[in-house]
Parts: structure tokens; C-alpha cells; sequence
């Protein structure tokens, strides 16, 4: 998710004094220096009846996430994992939702080495600190297993992975 | 700022511009060694000006590992580019990295062989490097009349320094200015056998030449037939060579003079002889 932050400081007009008076706008633009990219849709796989899973072995595809990030120790990237579908037939029972993101590919061995490692994890949310400039990308897997082993009912299913880059 | 605008600067004309591309993998086996002879496509005017790369890291997450993406410098010693990526302890095994370096547009002929070493407790894999190149088609201006420096084609000349002769200054020029002037003078008779004279050298001349050209061709025959001969044969001996003592020889027999009498045989046989003949003439008339 992109969140474009756009400056727009009216200066707002003081209690007249005198008999006339004028407002004059300054606008402003800011680009952001932490620019999200979706580099791959995850697709899920459905080993049986009661489980859609990203993981490969199961016929599925994790999502892939690419921070671009110009400006170094400003940023944290969170992720959260899918905790329910966007889209869906409508579901017999519960969905038990799990899943992980870390990180799989980086641009700068020295300055990004340590993102895995010191990732925060807080509950569905991973935390990274970007430290350095440059290029990462996530990797977000997901599992839904559908309560009391009923089926999944026939058609399609949409999860959202949302990414955040907020600032320090 | 206008004028900076509308300087033609360094222009093509249509149609040969510079191109860009990018090479394939260049890590084509285990030995993450590659010659760059075998990476870049043929045009003599191409100048690299950057390098993507990829690959995976494998370490234990405490150690520590340096990984050198690197090309030799074909134009002295060290590396026309090296790139090290220092892998710190707390970095996790299984870690991709992907990076693209921008360079400075170096041409093709500086770039040797390229290589991927690891330093420390470690190794790579699912390596993978290219280039991003840009071709001048101009590089050599004779690729097209529309490069800058074009020439066209001039066929070899050659610069004569000579004098002119002036045959007026060779030294028989009065000698046979004299010549002419008498010979202006002379009356028709002793022109016409002046001529004829001439003539009779001339072809005593050509005479001359030809027999010695003839010579030539003749001995040059025999020398050739010779040398041919002479390759073909061993040795032939063509004559066998005897030595005659001197001293005298004396006749052995001696007929001395004496009365011979006739050959009464002779005589009986010459008669018998006749008389057939008479015979046999006679017979044709009885």
C-alpha cells in the first residue's frame, strides 16, 4: 500500500484588522523516498479439500514485495500477513489463517544482511527496519485451512497481503 | 542557455543511432568463471556502462563472507571492475542478492575475463551476472557514409618527383645537331645511299639480336633438357673408353710377284655355259 504524502499548507488568514486582506497559498510537493511494488501475486494452491497454501510444493506461489527505498534509516516496512479473503464464496465454517513473511532478496549485502534477522514480529505483522538505501524484496506465505475439515466451496479466492512503509 | 540548446553537440545523421542491450548469463558452469569473448556480441563499438548480478548466499549466519563480482583490466594490471559484497554475521543463509552497478561506458577491448570468488566460510549459488552495453555503429566511421569522419574511398597515388629532360642539354646534342645540318645539305644520290646504307645496318642489326636471341633460346633448351635429363638419370655411361698403345704396325702378309696360269676348270665351265645358251636360243625355232 502506498501512501503518497502531499503537503498543502494553506496559510490561513488572520482576524482582519485591517479594512482589506488577501490569502495566498503555498503549495508544496513531496515524493516519497520508499516506493512499493508488487514484483509477484502469490497464488494458492490446493493440496485438499480444506487447505489453499502459497507454498510451491503445493502448487502455489508466494507474493513478492519490492521496497525501493532512497533514503537510508527513515523508513520500517511492515507487512501483514492475510488474515481473512477479500473475496470469496460464501464459507462453510472458520478459516485458521498462517503464514510468515521474510526477506528474500536484497541489494546491499552489508547494510540489508541483517534485515531477516532483526525483523520485529508483531502478531500477522513483520517489522523491518530499512537501515540502508536500496532495493529489498519480501517474500509472503500463507496458509488457510477451513475449520472442522470441511471443503473449500468451488470458485474464487482473494487474500490481501498488505505492506506499509511508514516513516520514523 | 539557448545556445547550449541548438549545439549540434555530437549528431547522427537518420538512421545510425547508438543502440542498447544487454548480454545473457554469463556464469555458464560451477567454475563462476567466464571469458567476456563469449559473452558480448560482435560490434567493435560497444562501451559496457553497467553490470547486473545475482546469486544466493550460503554461510552460517555467524560467520563472515566477502563475495568479489569482478573483471580483469585486459589495458594493465587489477580489475576494470570489482564489486565486494561483505556478508555480515546475522545474515541468513539462503539470502538472494540483486544488484545492478552502473559504470563508466568502458569499451568492449578493456574488459577481461570475469570471475566470482569467495572469501570466507562460504559459497554462491544460482549465480548470474550480465552486462547493459551501448553500440556506436560509428565507432569506425567507415561503417556508413551518414558517420562523422566519413571518408570516401581514394584510389593509391603516387607522387612523381622528377626533373623534365631536356634533351638539348645531353652532351652528343651538337654532334648530331651537325649531323642533320650536313645532312639538310646533301644531294639526293648520297641520300639515297646514305639510306640505303642505314638500312642495310639496321638489318644487320636485327640480325644480330635475333641470332643472339635464337643463341639464348638454344642454350636454354639444352640446359633445361640437360638438367631434366640429369634429374631423371643416375648415371649413364654412354661410351666406354679404351687406350691404343702407341708404336707400329707391320703387314702380316706378302704377296709376291709370279706368272698366274688360267683356270682350266673356269675355261670347261664357260664353254658349258655357252652351249646351253646356244641351245636354248635354237630351241624357239625348231
Amino acid at each position: 500500500m502506498f501512501k503518497h504524502t502531499i503537503l498543502s499548507l494553506p496559510i490561513l488568514a488572520l482576524t482582519a484588522i485591517a479594512a482589506a486582506s488577501e490569502n495566498a497559498p503555498i503549495n508544496g510537493t513531496v515524493q516519497s523516498r520508499c516506493i512499493i511494488q508488487t514484483d509477484q501475486a502469490g497464488t494458492f494452491g490446493n493440496p485438499n479439500a480444506y487447505t489453499l497454501t502459497t507454498s510451491p510444493t503445493d502448487g502455489g506461489d508466494p507474493a513478492v514485495i519490492r521496497y525501493d527505498v532512497t533514503l537510508a534509516d527513515a523508513y520500517y516496512a511492515q507487512i501483514s500477513i492475510p488474515t481473512s479473503f477479500s473475496s470469496s464464496p460464501t464459507l462453510p465454517d472458520q478459516v485458521t489463517w498462517t503464514g510468515d513473511t521474510t526477506v528474500k532478496t536484497i541489494s546491499d549485502a552489508t547494510g540489508m544482511g541483517s534485515y531477516e534477522t532483526n525483523k520485529l514480529e508483531l502478531g500477522d505483522v513483520d517489522r523491518y527496519d530499512l537501515t540502508a538505501t536500496g532495493s529489498t524484496w519480501f517474500e509472503t506465505t500463507s496458509t488457510a485451512v477451513m475449520g472442522g475439515s470441511k471443503a473449500f466451496p468451488g470458485g474464487n479466492y482473494t487474500a490481501m497481503v498488505t505492506a506499509e512503509c511508514i516513516a520514523k | 542557455m539557448v545556445v547550449l540548446a541548438l549545439w549540434p553537440g555530437y549528431c547522427y545523421s537518420d538512421g545510425i543511432v547508438p543502440y542498447y542491450g544487454s548480454t545473457g548469463n554469463a556464469v555458464t558452469d560451477q567454475s563462476l568463471r567466464w571469458s567476456m569473448d563469449n559473452v558480448l556480441p560482435e560490434p567493435p563499438g560497444l562501451d559496457i556502462n553497467g553490470v547486473i548480478y545475482s546469486y544466493t548466499i550460503r554461510k552460517q549466519t555467524g560467520d563472515s563472507v566477502d563475495v568479489n563480482v569482478s573483471n580483469e583490466n585486459v589495458a594493465g594490471t587489477g580489475y576494470i571492475f570489482r564489486e565486494t559484497d561483505s556478508w555480515l554475521p546475522g545474515s541468513l543463509d539462503g539470502t538472494q542478492i540483486s544488484k545492478i552497478v552502473p559504470t563508466l561506458p568502458l569499451n568492449r577491448e578493456f574488459w577481461g575475463d570475469g570471475s566470482i570468488d569467495v572469501e570466507g566460510p562460504g559459497s554462491v549459488e544460482d549465480a548470474s551476472v550480465s552486462y547493459s552495453y551501448k553500440v556506436d555503429p560509428c565507432y569506425n566511421p567507415q561503417f556508413s557514409a551518414a558517420c562523422p569522419g566519413y571518408e570516401p574511398p581514394a584510389v593509391d597515388t603516387y607522387s612523381l618527383n622528377y626533373e623534365p629532360y631536356d634533351a638539348t642539354q645531353h652532351a652528343d646534342y651538337d654532334e648530331a645537331e651537325d649531323r642533320y645540318s650536313d645532312e639538310e645539305g646533301e644531294s639526293e644520290e648520297d641520300r639515297s645511299d646514305r639510306e640505303s646504307e642505314e638500312d642495310r645496318d639496321r638489318r644487320e642489326r636485327l640480325e644480330k639480336a635475333l641470332a643472339a636471341v635464337d643463341n639464348s633460346m638454344l642454350f636454354a633448351n639444352a640446359l633445361a633438357a640437360s638438367q631434366a635429363l640429369s634429374s631423371t638419370t643416375l648415371s649413364l655411361q654412354t661410351y666406354e673408353n679404351k687406350t691404343i698403345f702407341g708404336g707400329i704396325y707391320t703387314d702380316n702378309i706378302v704377296l709376291k710377284d709370279s706368272q698366274l696360269p688360267d683356270s682350266g676348270l673356269g675355261a670347261r665351265n664357260g664353254l658349258a655355259q655357252q652351249l646351253l645358251h646356244k641351245q636354248m636360243v635354237n630351241s624357239q625355232y625348231d
